[in-house]
């Protein structure tokens, strides 16, 4: 193929199409980051506490998610899991489930890993000043360690609206579902592909100027 | 004078290694007990039993007649009444000085705010930093910021204060801006624990020097016999290398 091959008009065919996809993945990403922060968050101080029945199920929680691919997670949510819960299949539902249920494995270490970055005297000095446990993770630990995490999180959340392209293939309608059905009816592969690189590389970078931002202002 | 801290036959480890062993002394209100020795030999452990920063093994620490080994004893409770002062200060770095002091007030006591914020101005003037109420932690001075941690302590109108070596990460020449401090609330009557290096204080000071060894009390007397007449070898042989 050359350059002068190259059909820009089934782009503008199809881009309406793959702008809604886009806005697809954006809530699907958006959604999964919030319910994957919250949920990682109970996850890691399952995981730091003391007794047993608390941080066993969260060790195993954090290994299975991280230690099985992302697509089989995936399949698993929608064929298994959402049809028993849901009493139907969902493709949004099952992605933004996976996706959250993924990304809590990983905030949970970047939560854990932001907490435990915290001097020790932090604690004490807040136990020393009658503060509960809870207290002095709400008002001492985690606004210092909340700092310390926003780059990681940053990470994290760059590599989640990348991942989110893997729901195509349970036909969730976002960028890269278009993109494979373009594909499919021209018969092309570098236009309906290099659209979706491009998109999502203007939605990471912007991403990624956002969090640089809130990184300067925590 | 009633007895406010009693600490009766108290053992503590890490793992196998002993740190305390029966140790028992009381403490009486309004009393500034000094207690001096060789590192590792358990006197900050032992400090730090007094408010369960650390869990003792065996035998029982009572404060006001509280058990702290008794499952039922509120640890939140006692700390509100035992206020402590750290080596390495533990400011919150990231609350101003002024909120420092007031957190636990507004949280724990649940005071009002403006009241809370008023005794603060009110603690800072005593230790002559009030116009560092809105500066952050790291732009202090080691001396300052020690200054600041005894007003958040004495904050939450403790009644009991521990001292856990807190000059001994100034440089030397703000030692005695924070010894001055905590020899006026010593002339108020606060009732203090110290554990210390700085022996010109405690010979002026303290009015009980307790000096332990190898995770035990191996003697406990007033600064005058402690420091000119011990009793003790062993006592003696320390003071000859400290003083």
């Amino acid at each position: 193929m050359t350059w002068m091959d190259f059909r820009f008009d089934i782009i503008i065919d199809y881009l309406p199409l793959i702008l809604r996809g886009a806005l697809y993945t954006i809530g699907i990403s958006l959604g999964s980051i919030l319910l994957g922060s919250i949920l990682g968050l109970v996850i890691s101080l399952g995981k730091m506490s003391r007794p047993w029945y608390f941080r066993w199920p969260a060790s195993i929680y954090i290994n299975f998610f991280r230690g099985t691919p992302l697509l089989v997670q995936i399949f698993l949510v929608h064929f298994c899991v959402v049809p028993i819960l849901w009493g139907k299949s969902d493709p949004l539902v099952a992605a933004v489930a996976a996706l959250s249920l993924n990304a809590a494995a990983y905030t949970a270490e970047i939560y854990r890993a932001g907490i435990m970055s915290i001097d020790r005297g932090q604690t004490e000095a807040a136990y020393s000043l009658g503060m509960t446990h809870a207290q002095a993770m709400r008002l001492v630990i985690l606004p210092q360690a909340i700092r310390r995490m926003v780059p990681a999180f940053g990470n994290e959340f760059i590599t989640l609206v990348k991942d989110s392209s893997l729901v195509a293939v349970i036909a969730a309608p976002e960028i890269m579902y278009w993109s494979k059905a373009m594909s499919a009816q021209y018969y092309r592969v570098w236009e309906p592909y290099l659209t979706a690189a491009l998109i999502y590389f203007i939605l990471t970078y912007l991403l990624g100027k956002l969090l640089s931002y809130m990184e300067r202002k925590v | 004078m009633p007895t406010v801290i009693e600490v009766s036959q108290l053992k503590k480890a890490f793992g196998s290694n002993t740190v305390l062993k029966d140790v028992s002394v009381n403490v009486n209100d309004g009393e500034v007990m000094v207690v001096i020795g060789p590192s590792g030999s358990g006197k900050s452990t032992l400090l730090r039993c007094l408010n369960g920063l650390e869990e003792a093994q065996g035998g029982d620490i009572r404060i006001e007649g509280k058990s702290l080994m008794d499952k039922a004893t509120k640890l939140t409770e006692i700390r509100t009444e035992v206020g402590m002062v750290f080596q390495q200060f533990n400011l919150f770095p990231h609350l101003t000085v002024l909120d420092n002091i007031t957190l636990s007030p507004i949280k724990v006591r649940k005071q009002d705010p403006e009241k809370a914020r008023a005794k603060a101005m009110e603690l800072l003037r005593k230790v002559g930093l009030e116009s560092k109420a809105q500066a952050f932690p790291p732009s202090l001075s080691g001396g300052q910021a020690q200054r600041v941690a005894i007003a958040r302590a004495l904050a939450m109108e403790p009644k009991i204060m521990l001292f856990d070596e807190p000059t001994s990460a100034l440089d030397p020449e703000m030692v005695g801006e924070v010894l001055a401090v905590m020899k006026q609330l010593a002339a108020e009557g606060m009732t203090m624990v110290v554990v210390t290096h700085e022996m010109g204080f405690a010979r002026e000071v303290a009015d009980r020097v307790v000096f332990m060894e190898q995770g035990g009390i191996v003697e406990v007397g007033p600064p005058t016999v402690i420091f000119e007449n011990p009793q003790q070898d062993r006592t003696r042989a320390f003071l000859s290398k400290v003083l």
